[in-house]
């Protein structure tokens, strides 16, 4: 072992380089930089993000099980603090979900009765697809998580993820076990959505802030949004599914609606991809239909429901 | 020891600091959510790069920080090129200065470290902010430069003893 002691130039690196390849090295990222600004979707990036995160996603498996421990200990030391408060809180609003419930019972009851109409097609049911977050880009300014569900799930770039509280994001990149959700936070979400009772279409745009705006709005009436509407997507575009709650509103900011999200990242934990595909009107096959008066379900190729173990 | 694992050993000692690396971007993969995400990740590569540009460059070769940054982008989805971009420089302007860090007092150092995350900060914010069109709020990325930057002291600690004992004189 002693002999090891006197070689002191151990590195990987030698030093009479170094300044060279330091230099060209920062040329090429700046390159890679602009490169990618102008082709973004460009194959060879794009295979090499999602070769990277499956490869990196069993070890973020891996690193998520422990991390979560710590943060379920933690949290609760918080939570023990404020029990009272909370239980006050969820008796308040469990009262107030019941009677939700009641009025949802007798909802379902009158659906049920204008489905058994004869002529009525029920609209494409929504697959979900089950998922961990297993990362999280803990990123200034770049705002995304990645899950343990790919294109072996069924999951495709472009699909709404939704938690238990309301959107979450969309998938932007696929892997064949993992896939990126982009968080309506990042500086690239772009999100139609309408407001609730105001009837008021726009564009939720993330900007990094906790609260994204609603920016291109377009309104038939001169109806101006109020704090406390609920804002859901609109489902325009055909990028995803109609209804999905997304927040509310809270105010004005500079010009722009500024939107409260259901959705808080800090504790998202399970999600759902949602697989939606969008009923395709046929002119010539629903013509048949309502010629021979017999509403074929077969059409919408329902894909099963394959949950992600995590 | 044989050998082979004399091999090894060195093998791992010359990469040691690359592996941290690597390890410092995972934990800014992972969903690490201190006190319910109050408190941001440290940005523990840059760290690193500071560290070894200032004790060690041979230790962590140009190419290697580069790797780091790649897979950064790679793992939270930023524009290619960003994270390399912004060690790299971090490096070459560490390194101009290493004669005057060299043999000073910890908290001097630790100053010098508190600027070069704060040059590296505005590298960032500068390129997200051309790229989006805006100027972006900065109170994240300050958060979580002050959060780098306060745990600077407990690596630098920790580095320097694996430097010291391992990586030099074993």
């Amino acid at each position: 072992m002693e002999f090891l002691g006197q070689d002191r130039r151990e590195g990987l690196g030698r030093k009479a380089h170094s300044r060279f390849v330091l230099v060209l090295l920062i040329l090429v990222s700046v390159l890679l930089l602009l490169s990618s600004l102008y082709s973004a979707q460009a194959s060879v990036f794009k295979k090499a993000r999602e070769g990277v995160m499956d490869v990196a996603s069993p070890v973020l498996s891996l690193f998520s099980g422990p991390i979560s421990y710590v943060n379920g200990v933690v949290g609760s030391v918080g939570d023990y603090f404020n029990v009272m408060e909370q239980n006050k809180a969820l008796r308040e609003e469990n009262a107030e979900l019941r009677q939700w419930m009641n009025e949802a019972l007798e909802l379902r009851e009158t659906m049920a009765t204008y489905e058994a109409l004869k002529g009525y097609a029920a609209p494409p049911q929504a697959q979900p697809i089950s998922a961990f977050v297993i990362g999280e880009s803990n990123d200034a300014f770049a705002r995304s998580m990645i899950v343990n569900a790919g294109r072996a799930n069924n999951v495709e770039v472009g699909q709404a993820v939704v938690d238990e509280n309301g959107l979450v994001g969309r998938i932007v990149e696929a892997g064949g076990g993992a896939s990126r959700v982009l968080l309506l936070t990042d500086i690239q979400s772009r999100i139609p959505v309408y407001i609730e009772d105001a009837d008021i279409e726009g564009i939720l745009v993330g900007n990094t802030r906790a609260q994204p705006v609603i920016s291109f709005t377009a309104s038939a009436d001169d109806i101006e949004p109020e704090p406390g509407q609920r804002v859901l997507t609109s489902g325009a575009g055909g990028a995803l599914p109609r209804g999905l709650p997304v927040g509310v509103v809270t105010g004005e900011n500079r010009g722009d609606i500024a939107v409260d999200l259901y959705a808080n990242y800090a504790r998202t934990r399970m999600v759902r991809v949602i697989n939606y595909a969008f009923p395709v009107v046929d002119p010539v096959t629903s013509e048949d239909e309502a010629a021979s008066g017999e509403p074929e379900d077969s059409e919408t190729d329902a894909a099963p429901e394959t949950p992600a173990e995590g | 020891m044989g050998y082979r694992a004399e091999n090894l050993f060195r093998l791992f000692k010359a990469a040691a600091p690359t592996l941290l690396g690597v390890l410092g971007v995972l934990i800014l993969a992972a969903p690490v959510r201190l006190f319910e995400g109050i408190a941001p990740t440290p940005i523990i590569p840059l760290v690193i790069v500071f560290f070894w540009s200032v004790y060690g460059p041979d230790y962590l070769p140009p190419l290697s920080v580069f790797l780091i940054g790649l897979l950064q982008d790679l793992l939270t989805g930023g524009p290619l090129g960003l994270w390399p971009a912004v060690y790299l420089i971090t490096q070459f302007i560490v390194m101009s200065q290493r004669a005057y860090f060299l043999g000073r007092e910890q908290k001097v150092v630790w100053i010098g470290f508190a600027f070069a995350a704060l040059g590296a900060g505005l590298i960032l914010w500068l390129v997200m902010s051309l790229m989006s069109g805006e100027l972006l709020p900065l109170r994240f990325l300050m958060l979580q430069l002050a959060a780098t930057a306060a745990i600077y002291p407990l690596f630098g600690v920790a580095f320097g003893e694996l430097h010291r004992r391992v990586l030099v004189e074993a």
